[in-house]
């Protein structure tokens, strides 16, 4: 089920992409002042691959994104998020935000929650790509 | 500690599948699997000793944490999941071997998830179990279901799909209700822990509303007679294992919310309502079983009709005699289960009237004290939990409950009697897999003798009253009537069929709320 779609279409996937990545990458970052945060940065950075897929074929990108770097990403990520967790018990509770500080509202005020937010944003964007291809795959050995 | 308990099987659910990116061979993931499921046993083994325990996971407060215990009420859920589970994965180690992966090897995407799936499976499980915060609760059971659904799509059963999709989309539309019926509970209270919620409840009719449809969700999942059409399905579909886990414990699940409703909220005012249902259930799952020719599809009507034993606890506000039928039901379930399993995959069918136990005296032996336990005759487990439920009763409610007994001896009966047929060729089934059932079998005889040391003599007059009922219904030819279908296999029947379970559900409900009225 190769479907290769018209320059046109392939030519501006290529240009969007990078931007979705870019504005995932900000939604991720400033999860913790603005709207946004890991769950929806993620799926903005699967859907920036999932649009590559859509118009470039499934072979072509699984040869860039190869399905085990994807599934090794969504589990390291997994693994890194809940030892994040666990590294709060050392300061008391599970969970623990330990890293507090600087100015509220700015950039530099998440502590913790910035890298469980990215951490997020990994699992997320790995686990919907994982899925889509999971799913081609199964169309393709039809 | 007790978090533990359920972080232990999700980590190595975790390392399962890691292992699978990385393609690593099959006997270290089997290796990691076994160690999975029995991990939870230490822990459990270090607790027991200063019962009842409770924590509030990473040392928070009460109010913001999320509380965890091990107490009365999950004792004997806790210990019932990890023996059948530990027994079930033993099993399944050698089940999905080597003839699963035979055949398609590229084609066969499933089989590698399948021990994460049981792994998650677990762990949710214990995690519903241990917690005693109502919304942790709803996670967990959410995560244990959603990983059965999945372990019944994956097998190869013609069917098993549909009944997936039959099972996925009963198990949503309660939990919308269940969560929607958790946020009444949280505006009204302020709490989700439940011993908070306890302290906090006023009762009112907005929290009677919440409870009943709270209450009607967890029967749905239980698989409780007018909303069991996804059980029969979903629990014969299913690879053996995950047949006896599903009937086993999962839908124990619900069940533990449901003694959770009746310890910690009110659920006193649906005593009559739940009294119903209880015993149409029970009547209901064995009038269907004595139709069956489907060995599998026989055991799975019998949980229909074992639940609203288990309900008829509830309703009778006995939290003991709900507790122990559930444990005896996971034990004798899940080896019946196990046994007409082996069966099953020896003899490549499911139909009684081709399958056989003559000429291998173990699978036979485990057989027949199963059956004698799930009828309750006396040194089985089944004689204490029926003495327990039969205390709370009297008048008509004993009448009923002895002919329930019956019912379910006969048709046991009838399942002896089918597979006692001489077979063409010699039995050969695999070792492992015999001991496993037998080993469940064994179990519920030493729990019966432990619990409660009597032979009770009336048993007997049961037996033959039961055998003479099963040759007067032979006589009068019931057991080869044919059941109509009412839905064909398509895709169209079944969204047909979608809609009417959907519809019974919302009368149901209608109905348990309309009751509060007065």
């Amino acid at each position: 089920m190769e479907v290769k779609m018209s320059p046109i279409v392939r030519k501006s996937a290529k240009l969007v992409s990078p931007f979705l990545v870019t504005y995932g990458a900000y939604l991720i970052v400033h999860g913790h002042i603005n709207p946004g945060g890991g769950f929806q940065g993620g799926v903005i950075l699967a859907v920036s691959v999932i649009l590559l897929i859509t118009s470039h074929g499934y072979t072509l990108i699984e040869k860039k994104f190869s399905i085990t770097m994807v599934q090794v990403l969504e589990s390291a990520s997994l693994l890194s998020l809940i030892l994040v967790a666990v590294s709060g018990l050392a300061a008391g509770f599970f969970f623990y935000n330990y890293l507090r500080g600087g100015v509220p509202g700015t950039l530099f005020s998440g502590g913790t929650v910035v890298w469980l937010n990215i951490l997020i944003g990994f699992e997320v964007g790995a686990a919907f790509t994982l899925l889509f291809y999971v799913l081609l795959r199964g169309a393709e050995s039809d | 500690m007790i978090p533990l308990l359920v972080a232990l099987p999700l980590l190595f659910a975790f390392l399962t599948l890691l292992l699978n990116a990385f393609r690593v061979r099959d006997g270290l993931r089997r290796a990691l699997f076994v160690l999975g499921i029995l991990s939870p046993w230490p822990i459990f083994a270090a607790s027991i000793s200063q019962l009842p325990v409770s924590t509030v996971v990473g040392g928070w407060e009460r109010i913001s944490g999320i509380e965890v215990a091990l107490n009365d009420y999950n004792y004997y859920f806790v210990l019932g999941e990890l023996i059948v589970f530990s027994l079930v994965g033993l099993y399944s180690v050698g089940y999905f071997g080597a003839e699963r992966t035979a055949g398609h090897p590229e084609r066969d995407f499933t089989s590698p998830y399948i021990f994460s799936l049981l792994l998650l499976l677990h762990g949710g499980i214990l995690g519903a179990f241990v917690s005693s915060d109502l919304f942790n609760f709803y996670v967990y059971m959410e995560l244990a279901s959603l990983s059965s659904i999945v372990l019944v799509a994956c097998s190869r059963e013609p069917g098993s799909r549909r009944a997936a999709y039959r099972y996925l989309m009963l198990y949503l539309l309660s939990s919308f209700f269940f969560i929607f019926a958790i946020g009444i509970i949280y505006v009204k209270t302020g709490y989700l822990n439940l011993h908070l919620i306890q302290q906090n409840l006023v009762p009112s009719q907005e929290v009677h509303m919440a409870v009943a449809l709270m209450a009607v969700s967890l029967m749905t999942k239980a698989g409780i007679f007018p909303l069991h059409f996804w059980l029969p399905g979903a629990h014969s579909k299913a690879d053996t294992p995950v047949s006896a886990v599903l009937s086993g414990i999962v839908v124990k699940v619900p069940l533990y919310g449901m003694i959770l409703l009746l310890s910690y909220l009110h659920l006193e005012f649906m005593k009559n309502p739940l009294l119903v249902i209880a015993f149409s259930s029970m009547f209901f799952g064995i009038a269907m079983a004595l139709l069956q020719d489907d060995a599998k599809k026989l055991l799975a009507y019998h949980t229909v009709s074992q639940m609203g034993f288990v309900l008829l606890g509830v309703a009778t506000l006995d939290v003991d005699a709900a507790i122990f039928y559930a444990f005896a039901h996971a034990l004798f379930k899940s080896g019946l289960f196990l046994g007409v399993g082996v069966l099953v995959s020896a003899q490549n069918t499911k139909s009684l009237d081709l399958l056989s136990y003559r000429g291998d005296k173990m699978v036979m032996a485990a057989i027949i004290f199963l059956s004698l336990a799930i009828g309750g005759i006396s040194p089985f487990i089944g004689a204490f939990c029926k003495q327990q439920l039969l205390s709370n009763l009297h008048g008509f409610g004993v009448y009923l409950f002895y002919m329930a007994g019956v019912g379910t001896l006969v048709s046991f009966i009838k399942l002896n009697y089918k597979v006692l047929q001489p077979t063409k060729e010699a039995l050969s089934l695999p070792a492992l897999e015999k001991i496993i059932a037998a080993a469940l079998a064994a179990l519920t005889l030493i729990f019966g003798i432990y619990f409660y040391p009597q032979l009770d003599h009336r048993d007997i007059i049961l037996i033959l009253l039961a055998v003479a009922l099963f040759f007067a219904l032979r006589h009068v030819g019931l057991f080869r009537r044919q059941i109509p279908r009412f839905f064909e296999p398509t895709v169209r029947d079944l969204g047909r069929e979608i809609n009417l379970y959907t519809g019974v559900y919302v009368l149901v409900n209608l109905a348990v709320l309309f009751q509060l009225l007065y």
